[in-house]
């Protein structure tokens, strides 16, 4: 019997990222990653005595816009609140967050698992706070980095309404897709700017929630689902056993792949919530409301939907495209432009993405561009040039930054369709190969293919493939 | 606009005229100890006289930010820092020609009402040095009372601005909540306190609220004039708060009826009010004003700046020893008082209540203003006490804060102005206004003058060869 059918499996997230801003949550250092240790600090971040906070407004309307994509409740009025709790690389030791008046609560979000299943996810709130400094362990002594303390964060509650690993990792992608496409956040877990911790605890049907135990230190979607999985086989061990669990924090370790406990819960922590009283509760008024209404997108599972039924594409093309923004764009724009969608598809998920890959680079800052593209796949199209030619002249493109067209006159790659010229050089090969043409003519017809890669040998990979295949047959005498 | 008073200014550009006010700063400041550092020669020779308060010189309470001067708080736990930046209030002084001279001693963090709590020093009542000055912004009060400098800063969290003036026979400014940037005031109880003045001049006192209030980008709980709409003129009716006998000392008690008739001879009407809130004042104030500290403190923790131990065992532990070391023993009271007033389960009856209490209080002052231009109050129900007086234990101290923590819980203005010396020892009142009507107060002060001259402790009526 599978844990599931035995089993209800409720798991909730806690989700945080950083916030693309210029400038930290309440100071004006700059909010940038990786610069040299305590650079980016200031009295107010270091937590000065005299110092206040001053909100960025910019985070606001960055936290606004995911709540609102979120399908939450938009706040009218949000305001801050002191959690109070001692940490050596939290400068105020305590942080500042949102806890009565959230900038967004009870949300929810459609998500799709696998192909013919989607369910919709509540949201328990969305709320901003300030991330801590980064502690450095280093032999007996510890380094402390205050570049990060400050740094906008937006925290996504999740109610326990998924159920696997596989289902998590899912929603997770989603959801670092949703923010990418609103330019809020990297959402890169391996590069911290964005973190998931999850909780989760299984029951007997219709039983409610479980005990649950809390999930940290999984430092990618596919973590978070190997830890899930492992825990919830752990849960249900115990559980098949007659045991109980114990409310606890456990932490992922990749390397063994196991969770290991962190500390039990004797009692819920008390973080001393009380209202900040730095800074006034937050209003916002219409010029706000409008940029973050300017500020919404189409929502990626609405893309995938919609590139599936505009486009005829496969669930799986659709899936690739709408993976990322730019790439969407891309390829709507090329469509435009007059590319065939079913080939800028493939050509987008292979040859384009190697290319990509080998040059590291995006495909916003690559040379090829929506013009570029579409006239490329018309030069096939208008069997101008081949296949094999168009591969050639993509990676022409890539390296030379020249328009499709200059390069295949510059080249002389256009086809040759000339059915005298192909007949020419389809005479010359059945001369150089009187065996193969003698096989061929008894009645071997693989031996074609052969004399075929000879022509295109011999036109430098020009002749038009079908062309020279009908005068070949019609030299052989061979008329398929 | 007024003038400042002539015999401070030139100290900046003769330099003999500065040796001998340091010298003398120096000589007198051993008997009283208000500065906890004094750094005239900081303020170097190039000093100018510009700006309308031209070279005036000004002390400040040691919990608010002086670029690269100390910031201690009168607490071992920050003896060593340097601030690295300076108050909104005291940039706009600067900038208008004031020169800080030096830092006032205090109670810890402003946790007191005598600056018998500082850790890093002794401040004595200048009227008589058996007598404390006064506090938390001790230091200020005594400073200005000898003369040392016309114009102090303090904070007043719970009454610490208006009673050590009222101890040592000045004036002092509770100013409205959000009218004087709070950056750079090392916060203790960040809803209730705000940066005030002390100063024998009512007119220097007017000046230096003009120059340091409004707006600040820095501090957004900082309001702009334009919400003052209080109107100054007219100002005739006063309400005098009705006090028990028993509560008040008797130089307090006559000073105080002294000053109702004064107040009648003068043309006010007065009529007598009771405030039923009254008697919750001191309780919420402790409620909130504790649970405020015990997250505006957490901060101090040895690592970034101020005291750490010579060695721990790891981070958690430095922060424990340094706490542990750093903190006196009012300041760790309170500490553990807030942070249990807040824990969850508590909230609703303590720090929920004391904010409901807080919204009552208000109303009932509201309904007070909306018949009465004025509220007169006693400042303290005694005047300076004696050092380590037993009768004044902590817990009496905080009980008499009653009618100082009034204005802070309501965020009013509120001004205490000495109106006599008794047995030696100056008394004085406060009155109190609707949001934004400082105006009325120093008006009020103004015409109490001539009939409370303000007096000057004897030791230092020499005040003209200071300068």
């Amino acid at each position: 019997m599978k844990v599931h059918d035995k089993y209800d499996v409720f798991i909730g997230l806690e989700i945080h990222i950083h916030l693309n801003t210029e400038s930290k949550m309440f100071c004006s250092c700059k909010a940038n990653y990786g610069d040299e240790s305590n650079m980016n600090v200031c009295p107010v971040c270091l937590g000065y005595p005299g110092t206040l906070p001053r909100l960025n407004e910019k985070a606001m309307e960055l936290g606004y816009l995911v709540a609102k994509s979120l399908g939450c409740k938009i706040a009218e009025k949000t305001s801050f609140a002191r959690k109070n709790y001692f940490y050596p690389d939290m400068p105020k030791n305590y942080q500042i967050s949102q806890f009565e008046e959230p900038v967004g609560v009870e949300g929810l979000v459609e998500a799709e698992f696998g192909i013919s299943e989607s369910r919709k996810i509540r949201i328990h709130d969305v709320h901003l706070e300030e991330d801590a400094g980064k502690m450095i362990h280093a032999g007996d002594i510890t380094l402390l980095d205050y570049n990060r303390a400050g740094y906008p964060l937006l925290e996504i509650v999740t109610e326990p309404d998924l159920r696997s690993g596989e289902e998590t990792e899912s929603f997770l992608r989603d959801f670092q897709r949703l923010v990418r496409y609103l330019g809020v956040s990297d959402a890169n877990m391996d590069e911290g700017s964005m973190k998931c911790d999850a909780n989760v605890s299984l029951n007997h049907p219709g039983k409610g929630l479980g005990i649950k135990v809390e999930l940290k230190n999984m430092n990618s979607p596919r973590f978070v689902r190997l830890a899930l999985n492992h825990e919830i086989a752990r849960h249900a061990g115990i559980l098949d056993a007659g045991g109980s669990l114990v409310q606890e924090t456990r932490l992922w370790n990749e390397n063994r792949d196991i969770t290991e406990i962190m500390r039990r819960k004797e009692a819920a922590d008390d973080y001393r919530y009380f209202p900040e009283p730095d800074m006034p509760s937050f209003v916002p008024d219409n010029d706000f409301l409008a940029r973050v209404e300017a500020g919404l997108v189409e929502l990626p599972l609405d893309k995938k939907r919609r590139l599936q039924t505009e486009y005829s594409l496969t669930p799986e093309q659709a899936e690739f495209i709408h993976d990322d923004a730019a790439t969407a764009v891309f390829f709507e724009e090329s469509v435009k432009a007059g590319a065939d969608a079913q080939n800028a598809a493939s050509w987008l998920s292979s040859d384009i993405q190697k290319l990509l890959n080998r040059s590291s680079l995006s495909l916003d800052a690559s040379p090829l561009d929506a013009r570029r593209f579409s006239t490329l796949l018309g030069l096939i199209k208008e069997g101008q040039i081949s296949g094999k030619i168009a591969k050639k002249v993509l990676e022409k493109i890539f390296s030379d930054n020249l328009d499709p067209q200059d390069i295949v006159d510059k080249e002389g790659w256009l086809q040759i369709s000339n059915p005298e010229e192909l007949a020419t050089i389809i005479k010359k090969v059945m001369m150089e190969n009187p065996d193969v043409v003698s096989a061929v003519k008894a009645g071997d017809m693989r031996q074609k293919g052969f004399l075929i890669g000879q022509v295109m040998r011999n036109s430098d990979g020009k002749a038009a493939p079908e062309l020279s295949g009908s005068i070949l047959d019609k030299l052989l005498g061979t008329n398929a | 606009m007024p003038q400042i008073p002539t015999n401070w200014s030139g100290i900046f550009t003769d330099s003999e005229r500065k040796q001998s006010y340091l010298r003398r700063v120096r000589e007198l400041d051993k008997n009283i100890g208000s500065f906890l550092s004094f750094n005239l020669d900081l303020t170097g020779s190039e000093t100018t006289e510009k700006g309308f308060l031209g070279g005036l010189p000004i002390a400040v309470k040691d919990n608010i930010a002086v670029s690269d001067q100390p910031l201690t708080c009168g607490s071992r736990i920050l003896e060593n820092l340097v601030s690295p930046y300076t108050a909104t209030a005291v940039q706009r002084l600067e900038d208008a020609g004031a020169v800080v001279v030096g830092k006032t001693n205090l109670d810890e963090f402003g946790m007191g009402s005598s600056n018998e709590n500082s850790a890093l020093g002794t401040t004595v009542n200048p009227w008589d040095y058996n007598r404390v000055p006064g506090g938390s912004s001790g230091g200020s009060a005594a400073a200005v009372a000898a003369g040392l400098v016309p114009l102090a800063l303090g904070s007043d969290t719970g009454g610490s601005v208006r009673q050590p003036a009222n101890f040592c026979g000045v004036y002092g400014l509770k100013p409205t909540y959000g009218s004087v940037s709070r950056f750079g005031l090392t916060a203790y109880a960040s809803s209730l306190e705000v940066i005030g003045t002390l100063t024998r001049d009512i007119d220097l006192m007017e000046t230096a609220f003009e120059v340091m209030s409004g707006i600040d980008e820095y501090d957004q709980s900082s309001v702009g004039s334009e919400v003052s709409g209080v109107p100054d003129s007219d100002a005739s009716r006063v309400v005098m708060l009705s006090v028990d006998n028993n509560m008040l000392d008797n130089p307090v008690a006559r000073a105080y009826k002294e000053t109702g008739e004064a107040l009648r001879a003068e043309g006010y009407s007065v009529s007598e009010i009771s405030l039923p809130t009254l008697d919750l004042v001191v309780p919420a104030y402790y409620t909130i004003a504790t649970a405020e500290a015990s997250a505006n403190l957490a901060r101090f923790n040895g690592i970034r700046y101020g005291y750490a131990p010579d060695f721990s065992e790891n981070p958690s532990d430095l922060m424990k020893k340094a706490r542990h070391e750093g903190f006196g023993r009012e300041v760790k009271l309170r500490i553990l008082l807030g942070t249990y007033v807040l824990r969850s389960g508590f909230q609703d009856q303590y720090y929920g209540r004391a904010q409901k209490i807080r919204t009552l209080i208000k109303n009932e002052l509201a309904s007070v203003f909306s018949t009465a231009d004025l509220l007169l109050m006693p400042v303290f129900p005694t005047q300076a006490f004696s050092k380590g007086d037993s009768e004044m234990d902590d817990y009496k101290q905080r009980i008499a804060d009653v009618f100082t923590c009034l204005a802070n819980l309501s965020g009013l203005p509120a001004l205490s102005l000495p109106v006599g010396v008794e047995n030696g020892l100056p008394t004085g009142v406060q009155f109190m206004a609707p949001s934004f009507g400082e105006k009325r107060l120093f008006k009020v002060a103004r015409n109490l003058q001539d009939r409370f001259p303000l007096q000057i402790p004897p030791n230092y009526l020499d005040i003209g060869g200071l300068v």
